[in-house]
């Protein structure tokens, strides 16, 4: 049995102009304390249910802190996020977080981090849901480890599992594969793709891997830095369920140089 | 490596430790048996076998597992009135930044004092006997686990609250289910710590303050020139408080925070 089956019922988002957007900001803007420029500056993004979007840019683009906005982990300055069209006024279980690393809870066995979500939302047999869940992300032997005895690309497995025991409608995504070295973090692309066809889950996921972003997302939003603002936006056309071959086609060559083009420049800009 | 190599490796790895530990004391024993035959005076240094002969008096006579009880409790006691307070205290100060402001700069002024000079102040308020005992070694115990418990909850993780957070938990599931087991090594290093000081102290207090217990009858000892019951008096402090903080660090390891020691 699968728990997120919302985004299913959706009509496919490429053509869901008129529904009301899952999650949406209007003119948000972020500034931090004793830093002129603002990390998050006058930003819109509408995303429809169901939809994949990456967003993309250089280190310190903003773009973790617009994602801690839609997740209510930090107030915008000025302007509004909505869920479901509905303001948002902080964290609640209807966002499932990945975060990019050390956010499992080291108290708990792998069953309980993934049961913890269940059990606060007073759901039936979260230990029930758990196991399933883990089976879903392939560590069903590891359920009574420690977190700290498994490997990082485990932890990160762990991680999303544990963020879709809510069954939450949205996933947000802040560079969770950052850490991980480059063939456990090919598997884990994967792995997330086979997971989101089968529960199809809104998907907020940051990056600052292009190619990451291509192979995974519907849309990828490129941001550029000082101020944080979207740069360009692309639409992503290829079929899913996709296989990494995709990444040979020359529609995906192409992508990849025009985006990494805008990417360059901004980050020679926050270089200098 | 197979298990059963494992196993055959930890236990080889213990019984040298053993052995190591055991010859370590058999040396001092020999030591001390000559330095004693040498000096000829068994009010300066009694013999390790004469000390044993006094063991054997001292608990023929049921007189040194009273004197053990009347510490222990003191000691446990006062430990638990400590841990009590400065646990939750501690999380609390942790959490708010206005209470912190309030009452760490008054922590800082009366942890340099130590428990030995609260004596004259808790025999004014208390007499002589246990509560003042108890006093003390509250006194003693506090510290250390207060400022661990302390560190523990300020080195909370924004991540973890996050995580909890957007997972559904408020603010009473954030303290009990987050806080909590998050500072509980750092409480359980504080209490491993606060557990020597009380145990340290309940022997000063005694030796002042009360009328019964290990340090008490060390002081008698002393008047009457019995020094083979001083020594008794001693070691049984010493392997006491050996025994009471390695169970503590077996407990600690086996059920408060097996996540900090995954086998």
């Amino acid at each position: 049995m699968l728990h997120v089956v919302e985004g299913r019922q959706q009509p496919d988002p490429t053509e869901s102009q008129d529904v009301t957007p899952r999650l949406r900001v209007e003119g948000v803007t972020v500034s931090f304390d004793g830093r002129q420029q603002a990390a998050v500056d006058d930003v819109s993004l509408s995303i429809a249910p169901g939809e994949f979007v990456a967003l993309l840019g250089p280190s310190g683009c903003g773009k973790s802190t617009l994602l801690n906005v839609f997740a209510g982990f930090r107030a915008p300055s000025s302007g509004k996020a909505f869920l479901d069209g509905q303001p948002l006024t902080g964290p609640s279980a209807k966002c499932g977080v990945v975060f990019q690393k050390h956010s499992l809870f080291p108290w708990m066995t792998v069953l309980e981090n993934v049961a913890f979500g269940p059990r606060r939302l007073g759901l039936q047999d979260p230990r029930g849901i758990a196991r399933e869940l883990l089976d879903t992300v392939g560590l069903s032997d590891v359920a009574n480890a420690w977190p700290s005895s498994l490997s990082g690309g485990m932890q990160q497995r762990v991680g999303i599992a544990r963020a879709l025991a809510t069954r939450p409608p949205v996933l947000l995504m802040d560079e969770p594969f950052g850490a991980l070295d480059a063939q456990t973090r090919a598997l884990m692309q994967e792995e997330l793709l086979s997971i989101w066809d089968k529960l199809r889950p809104t998907v907020v996921f940051v990056t600052h891997d292009i190619e990451e972003a291509i192979f995974l997302a519907d849309r990828v939003v490129v941001m550029q830095a000082l101020p944080g603002r979207i740069a360009r936006e692309f639409q992503i056309p290829f079929d899913r369920p996709r296989s990494p071959e995709v990444m040979d086609e020359p529609a995906f060559i192409e992508h990849r140089r025009e985006i990494a083009d805008i990417i360059r420049v901004e980050a020679r800009k926050s270089f200098l | 490596m197979t298990p059963t190599r494992k196993l055959i490796a930890k236990i080889g790895s213990v019984g040298t430790a053993l052995a190591l530990g055991t010859a370590g004391l058999a040396i001092f024993l020999i030591i001390w048996t000559l330095a004693s035959a040498r000096l000829g005076n068994a009010v300066l240094l009694p013999s390790p076998l004469s000390v044993f002969e006094t063991y054997g008096e001292l608990i023929s006579d049921g007189s040194l597992a009273g004197d053990v009880r009347a510490s222990l409790v003191r000691v446990i006691a006062g430990f638990l009135m400590a841990a009590s307070v400065a646990v939750p205290l501690a999380l609390i100060l942790a959490y708010s930044r206005i209470l912190r402001g309030l009452v760490m700069p008054l922590i800082a002024l009366i942890r340099p004092i130590p428990p030995i000079a609260w004596i004259p102040l808790a025999i004014l308020w208390m007499g002589l006997g246990d509560p003042p005992s108890y006093f003390i070694t509250s006194v003693a115990a506090f510290f250390p686990i207060f400022l661990n418990a302390f560190a523990g909850g300020t080195s909370l993780q924004q991540e973890h609250v996050n995580a909890a957070r957007s997972l559904g938990a408020g603010p009473g599931a954030l303290l009990v289910k987050v806080m909590l087991p998050s500072a509980l090594p750092m409480i359980v290093t504080g209490s491993r710590i606060g557990l020597g000081q009380a145990w340290m102290a309940v022997v000063t207090a005694e030796l002042i303050a009360a009328q019964s217990g290990l340090g008490y009858m060390i002081q008698v000892s002393r008047l009457s020139l019995e020094t083979s019951r001083v020594l008794v008096g001693m070691t049984v402090i010493g392997l006491l408080g050996a025994l009471m903080i390695g169970t503590l660090s077996i407990i600690e390891r086996r059920v408060i925070v097996p996540w900090n020691y995954p086998r």
